[in-house]
């Protein structure tokens, strides 16, 4: 099946096998690596990116049902992108780093929907993406320095 | 020049004595008092550019051209003879290009990967690697494994009363338990137990190997690259020096990523079979089922004490389960070291099951010992009616009570006085309450050891832009260590932190590093990063002086500019370095060894503030007031960041996580992170941290280690909490909501 | 990694019916579907994406609410109209899984979830609801299963059934009109384990609600902040003077409850028992928000 997909602004025409999921698609074929992979089965936020501008997990999204759809991942370019970069960086909202590109995804999400969330509509945003290191005081106060105050 | 010294090093407990090379070293400790420059700043960590725009190559990244990708047959069954498989079969499928069974394991005899009797549900029983994930599963179907099933105990209860233990007890005594009883005004007796708790890295084990005739290259995702690289070496019987271990970044570790596991030795049998580069990552499952865990433990202490609470006796008893591997975990150290006490016997069994190996856990064995130690402790308080602060403070012991030595440092009765100011201990009673939400706060101290030591190695080089690179051998799981190497090499170079940069993770480079673990990596490698800076910014000034015509010794450097005492003269630093041309000023430094004859530890106190809503049972931590004396702190934001993780963490284990085991099928039930809980965003209680923070005076830089430390008391502290809210105590982890109904009653 | 499957997206009812009657089975997200085939619990010779059906979206006048059965539950979540009429459901749906998988999942999805008990759903059992001969949770780790006995103690896990069972709603499918919620749901039998009870060929097209209660709830408690499915969660719906109440997590299906006495018939298995405390409390959480 050809399915067509745009991914951080660039089409591509992907003959996806069916069982293809957008996670293997961005990590084994259009060597994005920045989407991680941490349960495959959609139970810890790691792999979120953007579809059609809401976040989803790529591990239990098919390739086959985003024909037509646009993708953003942490590779993408944007200024919200960069901003809420240079705030984990400074709030220290990381330490391994291994969830920090689905974090990333969830808070753009967050912020284009809701510019000014409340703490309390930022810790549920990003309830779905589990820290193990438990950076998670630097994640809140690096989404609330880039929300619009 | 350098020398072999000998000395004494602390891993986990364990007392190993070594010989090391060590340089010679003239650095110059600070004055006391002294506020050098960045050292304790707040500091982003060096890696987060990377780490946070995606293009942080972590090992489950790593494609090489041609590269396979490799799976692991796990026996489904507890324990099982193998009594088929068709290795033949599988190598016959399009697309696969090597195939091993038991007969063809890596590690020879002793310590086969692969097996023919598994011993619990996930041992590793062949392994494959293909072109595609297609060929992959066609390749572990063909296999078709036939087993002979067998009996088996994963209960503890039931291995206990089995006594299959897996090595001697581990027995320990002072002074005379039954003495110590007959002079106490109270005794209290309690059983604490708690389930096996799942470090749950975010990036699975995995592996790369490139086998080549001229040597092999292995991406590991591991806590030791250079355990790695001799591991390979002796399981291949190669040359050390033509194994290279790269392991750029980790994706978490928390002490189930020591030594080589499954899948190094197995990625490069088939590297070295197919002539191909494979990959190896775990799944989820197998992540959560064979890769380690922190043993449950049941441990029953019975502590006497005087009526004014002088404790006068701590006996003990406690049972961990190690499954198919580990260590004797160390889980009645604290009822050994953390308070004077002169009469102590505890004996610990060590018990096999038919479950996976235990690994090491952030602060193995103390955890779960302070939890038992100081439930047991609040107890006593309780029953003395001594406030359970100041009954600790009554306990304060000037020396290692085991062995008498001085302590380095020790500022615990400073942690107590912090985190009570913090926590507003004395009015905790003001929290009680008699309605459906009952508040209640609680406390618990901190001791690990954390002194690091030699060896570790450093090198720093500068080049014509004064921008300096610092290369160690170690590996960055998330800790920030880098980030305070190039924090201790900028003070030294007079450089700001940003003109660092920090090379690590392969074996390849210079300098020889510590595994990261048991809070030891820090104050080892940051002594070895200064003295190697330092000598680096003796050359610059040295270079100065030629250049300026003044002896080196009238010269400082600092800000980026090269200064006379008398301030006459001033120039930047680039004027010196803008004429290395492509050369650079390189200097190497090393750890050297600790004092002897003295404790080295860290120490803390956590005050908790719960709030239950004793109609659902739903437990939340409110608040963490966590003060830690881990001499001087080098990031102030790095350390924090320590400390929250280490928090939450503990509040995973106190409030939800736990390995479920079915007894009947011997099979873990929720091997997945659904149904095994860790704490969410919506589950963080508010950290309040501060450090006692003054230099530990024995040390290099002063620096203590941060890993363990937060960890150790926030479930006693949580449980003492709970008990203050309601009256009752909670002696089993988790504290679900199922688990505070039944005992609330 | 997922065995061999196919995938199609009809663009017709009848179509996705016929693609159901031959090895085909309903998606909506797929979250709860793709995780399933990956453990090796559900082989479907075809994945038959339902997103293609224009069945998404959420209408409502004053007598009433339709919501499509592929309508993301995240929608469902902060629709303004529900929150402020279907109070219950908006909660419900707020607290569902995790934000992606709310943006994922959908309400047909959500309502016809298997259950998530640890046994069903592991990759080297086959528990009796699976076909097999043993209920793993009679004989092993039940606590936090149902507070019925029966031949599977599986509890019923959609926060949107409690909340669409109170608020008195109706299913509908491609193949028959609207019908009682609660009809959607039957308690296994050794001859049909079925626990969701669509026909060959047959899937939710939505979901009808009557006018709405004067007010409802959600009370539910879970295993830890966020991102958890219940322990337990009832709902309540006060219509005039009469009150509706229903839950999960306590048996096999989405239970309505007697407000007289809301424990009945639920006398709690050994390690359940303490479910009934629960359930208690969370019965007087939603009939004290009325």
């Amino acid at each position: 099946m050809e399915t067509v997909i745009t991914v951080n602004g660039q089409r591509h025409t992907v003959a996806a096998d069916d069982r293809l999921t957008l996670g293997e698609l961005l990590r084994d074929h259009l060597d994005l690596t920045g989407t991680k992979m941490a349960c495959g089965e959609g139970t810890c936020g790691t792999c979120t990116v953007l579809l059609d501008d809401r976040p989803v997990l790529s591990c239990l999204t098919l390739v086959a049902a985003c024909d037509g759809r646009s993708v953003r991942t942490v590779e993408g370019r944007s200024p919200l992108l960069e901003d809420l970069r240079a705030a984990f960086a400074a709030t220290d909202g990381l330490q391994c780093g291994y969830c920090t590109p689905g974090q990333l995804m969830s808070a753009v999400a967050l912020l284009e929907q809701n510019p000014s969330p409340t703490t309390e509509e930022v810790v549920t945003a990003m309830s779905g993406n589990l820290c193990r290191c438990g950076a998670y005081a630097g994640i809140i106060e690096a989404v609330e320095r880039v929300a619009v105050r | 020049m350098a020398r072999l010294v000998r000395t004494e090093a602390v891993v986990e407990g364990r007392t190993e004595i070594r010989y090391t090379l060590v340089e010679d070293d003239d650095t110059p400790e600070w004055e006391p008092g002294e506020r050098p420059p960045l050292i304790g700043e707040p500091a982003a960590r060096v890696s987060a550019g990377p780490r946070t725009a995606g293009t942080a190559r972590f090992t489950t990244d790593i494609v090489l051209p041609g590269m396979l990708e490799a799976a692991i047959l796990r026996s489904p069954h507890p324990n099982a003879r193998l009594t088929g498989l068709d290795v033949e079969a599988a190598l016959a499928v399009d697309g696969v290009r090597a195939a091993i069974g038991p007969a063809d394991s890596p590690g020879g005899e002793e310590s086969a990967v692969l097996t023919d009797s598994p011993g619990y549900a996930g041992a590793p029983v062949a392994a494959v690697a293909a072109d595609s994930r297609a060929a992959l599963r066609a390749g572990l179907a063909a296999l078709q494994p036939r087993y002979e099933t067998a009996g088996f105990v994963v209960d503890l209860d039931e291995a206990l009363s089995r006594q299959d233990l897996f090595s001697d007890p581990s027995e320990y005594e002072r002074g005379d338990v039954e003495s110590g009883f007959a002079d106490s005004a109270a005794t209290v007796e309690a059983t604490h137990n708690m389930p096996a708790q799942l470090h749950s890295a975010l990036e699975p084990h995995c592996a790369v190997v490139d086998w080549r005739p001229d040597g092999v290259t292995v991406w590991c995702s591991t806590q030791s690259i250079y355990g790695i690289r001799d591991d390979v070496a002796g399981a291949f019987d190669l040359d050390p020096e033509r194994v290279r271990v790269i392991s750029e970044f980790v994706g978490g570790a928390f002490g189930a990523k020591f030594g080589s596991g499954a899948v190094v030795p197995l990625a490069a049998e088939l590297s070295r079979r197919s002539g191909r580069p494979v990959r190896l990552v775990l799944s989820r499952r197998e992540e959560q089922t064979t890769t380690g865990y922190r043993t449950p433990a049941s441990i029953t202490l019975k502590v006497g004490a005087s009526a004014d609470g002088t404790l006068q006796a701590i006996e003990g008893e406690g049972a961990i389960g190690l499954g198919s591997d580990g260590w004797t975990y160390p889980i009645m150290e604290p009822a050994k070291s953390v308070y004077a006490c002169p009469n102590v016997h505890t004996i610990v069994v060590p018990l096999r099951q038919n479950l996976g190996p235990a690994a090491a856990f952030r602060a193995p064995g103390v955890m779960e010992g302070t939890f038992a130690l100081e439930g047991t402790l609040d107890e006593l308080a309780e029953q003395l009616g001594i406030d359970p602060l100041e009954l600790r403070r009554r306990n304060h012991s000037e020396n290692d009570p085991a062995t008498g030595r001085p302590y380095t440092s020790k500022r615990l009765l400073e942690c107590y006085d912090r985190a009570a100011e913090l926590a507003g201990w004395e009015g905790r009673d003001r929290l009680r309450s008699d309605g459906r939400i009952r508040r209640g706060m609680g406390c618990a101290s901190q001791f690990w050891w954390g002194g690091g030591g030699p060896p570790a190695y450093a090198e720093v080089r500068i080049g014509k832009r004064a921008r300096a690179t610092v290369t160690v051998g170690l590996q960055d799981l998330g800790t920030g260590v880098q980030t305070a190497c190039a924090i201790v090499a900028a003070e030294r170079l007079g450089v700001p932190v940003e003109s660092i940069t920090v090379r690590a993770g392969d074996t390849a480079l210079a300098g020889h590093g510590p595994f990261s673990g048991g809070s030891m990596t820090m104050a080892s490698i940051v002594p070895a990063v200064r003295a190697a800076g330092h000598k680096v910014r003796q050359q610059i000034l040295q270079l100065a002086g030629d250049m300026f015509e003044i002896g080196a010794d009238d010269l400082t450097l600092e800000n980026g500019e090269i200064r006379s005492v008398d301030g006459a003269l001033v120039h930047p630093i680039t004027e010196v370095t803008g004429q290395l041309g492509n050369a650079w000023v390189t200097g190497s430094g090393s750890r050297g060894p600790n004092p002897d004859g003295m404790a080295v530890n860290t120490w803390g106190c956590q005050i908790a503030t719960v709030a239950v809503d004793t109609a659902t049972g739903e437990l939340r931590v409110e608040k963490v007031v966590a003060v830690h004396d881990v001499g001087r702190i080098i990031n102030s934001m790095g350390a924090r960041s320590q400390v929250a993780g280490g928090v939450l963490q503990g509040v995973g284990f106190a409030l939800m996580e736990e390995r479920v085991v079915d007894p009947n099928t011997g099979l873990v039930v929720n091997a997945n992170l659904e149904d095994y809980k860790m704490p969410t965003i919506a589950d963080m209680p508010e950290i309040v941290c501060d450090f006692v923070g003054e230099p530990d005076p024995h040390l290099a830089v002063g620096v203590k280690g941060l890993g363990e430390p937060p960890i150790i008391p926030t479930t006693a502290a949580i449980a003492n909490a709970f008990a203050h809210a309601t009256g009752v105590r909670l002696r089993e982890t988790p504290f679900s909501p199922r688990r505070i109904l039944e005992a609330l009653g | 990694m997922s065995p061999a499957r196919t995938y199609a997206r009809p663009e017709s009812a009848d179509e996705a019916g016929r693609m159901l009657e031959n090895g085909g089975r309903a998606m909506g997200g797929g979250t709860d579907l793709l995780p399933q085939i990956d453990r090796g619990i559900a082989a479907p010779d075809m994945l038959v994406d339902l997103r293609g059906l224009d069945l998404a979206g959420i209408d409502h006048d004053g007598h009433g609410v339709r919501l499509g059965a592929l309508t993301p539950v995240a929608e469902v979540a902060r629709h303004q109209h529900l929150a402020d009429r279907y109070t219950a459901l908006a909660q419900a749906a707020g607290l569902v899984a995790s934000p992606q998988l709310r943006e994922m999942g959908t309400v047909g999805g959500n309502l016809c979830q298997q259950p998530r008990c640890w046994f069903f759903r592991h990759p080297d059992l086959q528990c009796w609801l699976r076909g097999g001969d043993t209920c793993y949770a009679q004989v092993g780790d039940h606590r936090k299963h149902g507070l019925e006995p029966g031949d599977c103690i599986s509890v019923a896990p959609s926060d949107l059934a409690a909340a669409l069972l109170a608020l008195d709603a109706s299913a509908v499918s491609n193949r028959r009109p609207a019908f009682p919620l609660a009809d959607l749901y039957r308690r296994p039998e050794p001859d049909d384990r079925r626990t969701v009870m669509l026909e060959p060929g047959e899937f939710l097209t939505a979901v009808e609600m009557p006018a709405p209660p004067d007010a409802s709830a959600y009370a539910r408690a879970g295993e830890r902040a966020a991102w958890t499915f219940a322990l337990a969660g009832v709902a309540a719906a006060r219509f005039g003077d009469r009150v509706r109440l229903a839950a999960i997590g306590v048996a096999n299906v989405p239970r309505l409850l007697d407000p007289a006495d809301p424990l009945a018939g639920l006398p709690g298995l050994e390690m359940t028992r303490w479910k009934r405390r629960l359930l208690s409390a969370l019965v007087d959480d939603a009939l004290s928000s009325l």
